[in-house]
């Protein structure tokens, strides 16, 4: 069974004069481990998609199963939960919570998790040595560097132990050599710890390292490549 | 760690946190002030009352304040003054002989009340002699003393040493006369009281009416007034048969005009802080609009709508406590140093002295109505929250993640 199957989704948006077609009965399974790279020119859908996939929008119809569970029967707060204990979320823009220090920021998640303060701390730091930022626990984002910051993002995405990471254009803010080193950390965790990446991006470095490239065009399905490198777990 | 987030989200616009909380420490430190004010002119005029004339308690006959007969005495009076005396708590009690009579001078006469007391008991019930102008309080051995106030004074045209004939009717019905010589004039915070009594030795009104000893009036006093209850409480049960009242029920408009204060004031402080609430409402809204894209991550990483709720309820909550704090400290030096220093209102001794108020206002703030602002200030902060907690929960993680 895969990890996340997307089953006939189609996203209608109709509060605008003529509805428009977001997503166009997308059909796809992801597997566990899998590093894949959704694709596509603007408006395409991906972001649509990744919101759809990680329970922050419905699908006007279709169904996305998670771990074997359809997000359609979830009600808001449990979708909430689920978000909370399945998802790991890297945004563009890092959006960490500029007031806290990075320790705290990973600790955060645990904490809306319900785990004591010892084990918080205990597993913030570590996220953060396993990141690379292991000096940089009591620094706050706004005394970090645009990589350092997506870093602290990506060790708060693995903080709540999820089934995935959605990475809605990590890239997008860095520089080269920046975004590289994230992608290497990124793909050090697929590959260490069997964690499944779904990247949206216009980015051709991610495009390059990505295991699987899907491209939309127009919410639909235009192309789903399998590559050669993959994970050495699968 | 919400406490830690909600702390530190307030110092992340250091400016307009700090303006939000002068305004509520300001607002505080003025309606508390003012509020001090009052009950401290309200308390002025209790006290002044109390301890003019009127004691805590004091106890009649039944009948007497209806109809104020001469032979309206209270039986057995010395034992019960005697009695209470030796009531714990209890600092003075002082009989009074109380006739309605007139007072002639020279050159005019009038109306009044003439209160035979024992000198010693009644300083330590009343303040009377405290408010000697001329002359001076009862001497021993000298018969025929009175005191009246400076108002009666000028009104008979009367100085120290004047002479005055008091009239009144005696036990049999007829009229006695008896000739006094003033021995003190006083002045009181109440114009009405120092036009309308005279005081004079219960041992001279007695030899007047040839009568033993009779008391219409005993007056007690005691070391605080929150003990008034209490004691109020034993002697009704004890002298069933006899009226004993406190000064709440002697004098129900001061009793009236205490609550009246406190409800004014409570009114007059909401008022204060639902100004207040659409500044607090506003400070908040603008850091939710600023934090949009922010509280969309939260939601996404799968913090719940009901958290977010509470955590912007806490954020304002701490911005208002910070604000009531420093307020309340602001208006307790500022009431303390006032309440011992006193607010000079000689400029308008006439008018103050018509309302039996003094010319130095102390304010006074009790512990109960800070306690009522506390309770005020967090339901403020509560309600000021709602708007922009509610615009915060009902943001759709997807579209504010997107938020510039």
């Amino acid at each position: 069974m895969s990890l996340i199957q997307i089953n006939e989704v189609t996203k209608i948006y109709d509060g605008t004069a003529v509805p428009v077609k977001g997503l166009n009965e997308i059909n796809l399974e992801i597997e566990s481990g899998e590093f894949t790279a959704i694709v596509g020119p603007s408006g395409s859908g991906k972001t649509t998609l990744l919101n759809i996939v990680g329970g922050l929008d419905t699908p006007t119809s279709g169904s996305v199963v998670i771990d074997n569970v359809d997000l359609s029967t979830y009600k808001p707060d449990e979708l909430v939960n689920f978000r909370l204990h399945h998802i790991g979320f890297v945004f563009q823009a890092y959006n960490l919570i500029p007031v806290f220090t990075a320790k705290e920021n990973v600790e955060f998640i645990m904490l809306l998790q319900g785990l004591n303060k010892t084990d918080r701390e205990k597993r913030a730091i570590e996220l953060l040595e396993a990141v690379g930022l292991g000096d940089r626990v009591n620094n706050k984002p706004s005394e970090l560097s645009g990589g350092q910051q997506q870093r602290i993002a990506v060790a708060r995405a693995l903080a709540s132990k999820p089934s995935f990471v959605l990475a809605d254009e990590p890239t997008a803010n860095l520089d080269s050599a920046t975004a590289d080193s994230l992608l290497d950390l990124m793909e050090n965790l697929n590959e260490d710890f069997n964690m499944t990446f779904v990247f949206s991006t216009h980015d051709q470095r991610v495009i390059d390292r990505a295991h699987r490239v899907i491209t939309l065009h127009d919410g639909a399905v235009e192309k789903d490549e399998l590559k050669i490198r993959l994970s050495k777990n699968n | 760690m919400l406490l830690s987030l909600a702390w530190r989200n307030i110092w992340r616009n250091k400016r307009r946190s700090l303006i939000i909380i002068a305004a509520i420490a300001v607002g505080l430190l003025c309606g508390l002030f003012t509020s001090a004010i009052m009950f401290g002119m309200g308390e002025s005029l209790i006290n002044s009352t109390i301890d003019r004339d009127l004691g805590h308690i004091q106890i009649h006959t039944k009948t007497f304040e209806d109809d104020k007969l001469l032979t309206d005495t209270i039986p057995s009076s010395i034992k019960i003054l005697s009695e209470i005396k030796s009531q714990p708590n209890v600092t003075g009690a002082s009989s009074r002989l109380i006739i309605e009579g007139m007072i002639s001078s020279a050159t005019s006469s009038g109306g009044v009340r003439v209160t035979g007391i024992q000198p010693q008991d009644e300083m330590k019930v009343t303040t009377v002699h405290n408010n000697i102008v001329a002359g001076k309080y009862f001497s021993d051995n000298i018969p025929n003393q009175i005191l009246l106030g400076y108002k009666l004074a000028e009104n008979l045209g009367l100085k120290e040493k004047s002479k005055v004939v008091l009239s009144f009717q005696g036990l049999d019905g007829s009229i006695i006369y008896g000739a006094f010589r003033v021995t003190g004039i006083f002045r009181t915070e109440s114009t009405m009281f120092d036009r309308s009594t005279v005081f004079i030795k219960e041992s001279d009104i007695l030899s007047l009416l040839a009568s033993q000893p009779i008391f219409h009036e005993i007056v007690v006093r005691l070391n605080s007034y929150q003990k008034v209850d209490s004691l109020y409480t034993n002697l009704t049960k004890s002298y069933d048969d006899l009226s004993v009242k406190s000064w709440k029920e002697l004098a129900p408009e001061l009793k009236l005009m205490d609550e009246m204060i406190g409800l004014q004031l409570s009114i007059f402080m909401g008022v204060i802080l639902f100004a207040l609430l659409f500044g607090i409402t506003n400070t908040m809204l603008m850091s939710v609009l600023e934090r949009v894209r922010e509280f969309g991550v939260l939601m996404a990483i799968g913090m719940k709508r009901k958290k977010v709720f509470w955590m912007i309820i806490l954020e304002t909550i701490t911005l208002a406590i910070v604000g009531g704090i420093v307020g309340m400290i602001l208006a307790i030096i500022t009431i303390t140093y006032f309440g011992f220093a006193g607010i000079n209102l000689s400029a308008f001794a006439a008018g103050l002295s018509e309302w039996g108020l003094g010319t130095i206002l102390y304010p006074v703030l009790p512990v109960t109505f800070y306690l009522s602002i506390t309770v005020m200030i967090l339901l403020t902060a509560i309600f000021s929250a709602i708007y922009p907690a509610i615009k915060a929960i009902k943001l759709k993680p997807a579209t504010a993640i997107r938020t510039f």
